[in-house]
């Protein structure tokens, strides 16, 4: 009943993943240290940060892989760890390595999944499939690294979950196979208007999908904003000076090995901020966060 | 719930098909080596002590009466046959190995080769998924160790063609339904294992050291804390048919009766000796002196005990399986 009634709260006020003072620890190393985390229902989030950066351990929180040391984290309404059935129902995953049972084939992998969620649409799972050319009775052994990963796509569509959470699904995939993959996602979030937290290192790879973008850098939330807003609020000098009414995020190495300066631009800085920098890229943002975040550069991260 | 029995026995195929070939196969040996001593027709005037066939070795076939001699013979070189033999210790190990082949992998393999995240995401509720896998792996082991333990009773029957064996407690926990408990217990505890231990390999060996110790100790345990107010007082000589022996009493008896006394002086006085040429030759009493009596459990508690046994064994297969409920439940999946 108390699930059912976050899950209520939760659609009303349009969130379909939160996290409050969200901690995890192992041993001596703190993965998230007290994060907060709001991801809107109907959002297609690029969760981006480096190796390390706690991306997968925020995931695994959520599909109640793993306890937290501290905070709680509700997808669509429900804390996974205390209400773990009822939270997953409502899930999608994609794990990092393609999980593929050996021996038994694409449709005995949808079987599986049929048997096991009640609400497993094994005929959507299959025509996405048969679109992408896969075998239907080829042993998942054999497939490749791409065609691995988009039957464990065709298997979080088929649940039809609201809340779709990919671990870095592209990682392991050539550039061809990741562009494959981005774009079967894209069509299958403008029919079904998923909610999804797509997890990657590389921001180029997943802006193309994405409306959302969270940085994430030793455990902690570095940026969380609109990817649109991500855009046009950062500039780029290749100096220390800075554009008018601009905030210093981070500096790192740029072509050339000039260094490059990432500004924090407010929209009512004037016209001056863009005669007197570059536009940034996603990349380029996400790196001056990321430098911030180590600490590595003297500026302070604002 | 059928496509995940059907997809349990596909992912774990070379374990199904072995297990299944190792129960058939047994039970086939184990009706063929009884063929094999049912044709020696031993008749029935020649079965001693509640019902077994003269043992006619090398040393003891000069008390056996002549018409006896060929036909026991015949059944004590049919007993010792390999095949028999062979026959009689598969009881002894199928159901472990069986129970460990279906049960280490179930959760184990799952983990090692990570797809335990996509299975346990899907499913939700854990317990229901390992509860599957469960079902699927008893509804195969219990038919098949069935059918192996209903032979092991046809081959024990051959082995002592005058008895009964659903009245005996000859080798009564190698056979029959004893052996679906033990193969159930087993697979209950590789499970357990799994879910602790994450690899495969390690389950194996360890459940096969668990088996063994438990298979050992099983009997004396039982015997000592089970069994005994069931117990009835077995005089010296007086063996029945198929008798289980608990335990031995503290006292002696003689002639039906617990017995006090000096056992040197009640030997002494009745043995008579004599000296003749110098050398002294005594004779003893021609019939058993005071001696130790057993406390048995007749054959005709047979199913009173398998029913008592089967119990302990099937509460303690439930709580292994508890356990496994509760290790994958708190555990990660990778």
């Amino acid at each position: 009943m108390a699930t059912d009634a976050g899950a209520l709260v939760a659609r009303a006020t349009g969130v379909a993943l939160q996290a409050h003072g969200l901690s995890k620890r192992f041993g001596k190393k703190t993965a998230l240290d007290a994060i907060d985390l709001t991801v809107p229902a109907g959002s297609v989030t690029a969760l981006v940060g480096p190796n390390g950066a706690g991306k997968t351990t925020l995931i695994r929180i959520c599909m109640a892989f793993e306890r937290p040391n501290g905070g709680r984290v509700e997808v669509d309404g429900v804390d996974p760890w205390k209400h773990r059935s009822e939270a997953l129902r409502g899930v999608g995953y994609v794990p990092q390595t393609p999980a593929v049972y050996r021996g038994l084939d694409v449709d005995d992998h949808l079987a599986m999944a049929r048997s096991l969620h009640s609400g497993f649409d094994a005929e959507y799972a299959r025509k996405r499939l048969n679109q992408l050319g896969i075998p239907l009775d080829q042993r998942a052994d054999t497939l490749s690294g791409g065609q691995a990963a988009q039957l464990g796509l065709a298997i979080a569509l088929g649940t039809r979950a609201k809340v779709l959470l990919l671990d870095e699904p592209l990682a392991n995939l050539d550039p061809l196979a990741r562009r494959e993959f981005i774009q079967v996602l894209i069509d299958a979030i403008r029919s079904d208007g998923s909610t999804v937290l797509l997890s990657s290192h590389i921001v180029t790879d997943v802006e193309e999908a994405c409306d959302r973008l969270v940085i994430l850098g030793a455990g902690k939330v570095l940026l969380d904003c609109p990817l649109e807003e991500a855009r046009q609020a950062h500039k780029l000098t290749d100096s220390k000076s800075p554009p008018p009414g601009g905030i210093a995020v981070g500096s790192f190495a740029g072509k050339g090995l000039t260094r490059l300066t990432l500004w924090r631009v407010p929209a009512d800085a004037g016209e001056g901020a863009a005669a007197a920098t570059e536009p940034a890229s996603l990349e380029e943002v996400v790196l001056g966060y990321l430098a911030a975040g180590r600490g590595t550069t003297g500026l302070q991260l604002n | 719930m059928f496509d995940r029995i059907w997809l349990t026995y596909k992912q774990q195929r070379f374990e199904t098909l072995a297990v299944a070939v190792m129960c058939l196969g047994a039970a086939a040996w184990a009706l063929l080596a009884s063929w094999h001593l049912n044709s020696v027709g031993v008749p029935a005037s020649c079965l001693v002590d509640g019902g077994v066939p003269y043992w006619n070795g090398p040393s003891n076939a000069s008390w056996i009466p002549g018409a006896c001699q060929l036909p026991s013979q015949r059944f004590t070189d049919a007993l010792t046959s390999l095949d028999v033999g062979i026959a009689s210790s598969l009881g002894d190990v199928l159901p472990f190995f069986v129970g460990i082949a279906m049960g280490a992998p179930l959760v184990a393999r799952e983990l090692e080769q990570g797809t335990a995240p996509l299975s346990w995401s899907l499913a939700g509720a854990r317990w229901k998924w390992l509860a599957g896998r469960i079902l699927a792996a008893l509804l195969l082991i219990v038919p098949l160790l069935l059918i192996a333990g209903l032979a092991a009773d046809v081959l024990r029957g051959a082995q002592a063609p005058g008895t009964d064996p659903h009245a005996s407690f000859h080798y009564f926990t190698s056979r029959g339904v004893f052996l679906v408990l033990w193969g159930v217990a087993a697979l209950m505890g590789s499970v357990a294992l799994g879910a602790l231990f994450g690899r495969t390999m390690p389950v194996v060996v360890v459940a096969l050291i668990v088996c063994l110790f438990a298979r050992a100790t099983w009997e004396p345990l039982t015997d000592a804390y089970v069994l005994r107010g069931m117990t009835v007082l077995q005089m010296p000589g007086a063996s029945s048919p198929g008798e289980l022996l608990v335990y031995e009493s503290s006292g002696l008896y003689l002639d039906g009766k617990p017995w006090q006394g000096d056992l040197d002086a009640w030997w002494n006085a009745h043995t008579t000796c004599t000296l003749t040429d110098g050398a002294e030759s005594c004779v003893g009493p021609s019939y058993p002196g005071p001696q130790l009596a057993w406390y048995v459990v007749t054959g005709d508690h047979y199913w009173q005990v398998v029913a008592l046994e089967s119990a302990i064994m099937l509460a303690g297969s439930a709580a292994l399986g508890a356990l496994a409920l509760f290790w994958v439940g708190r555990r990660r999946p990778y």
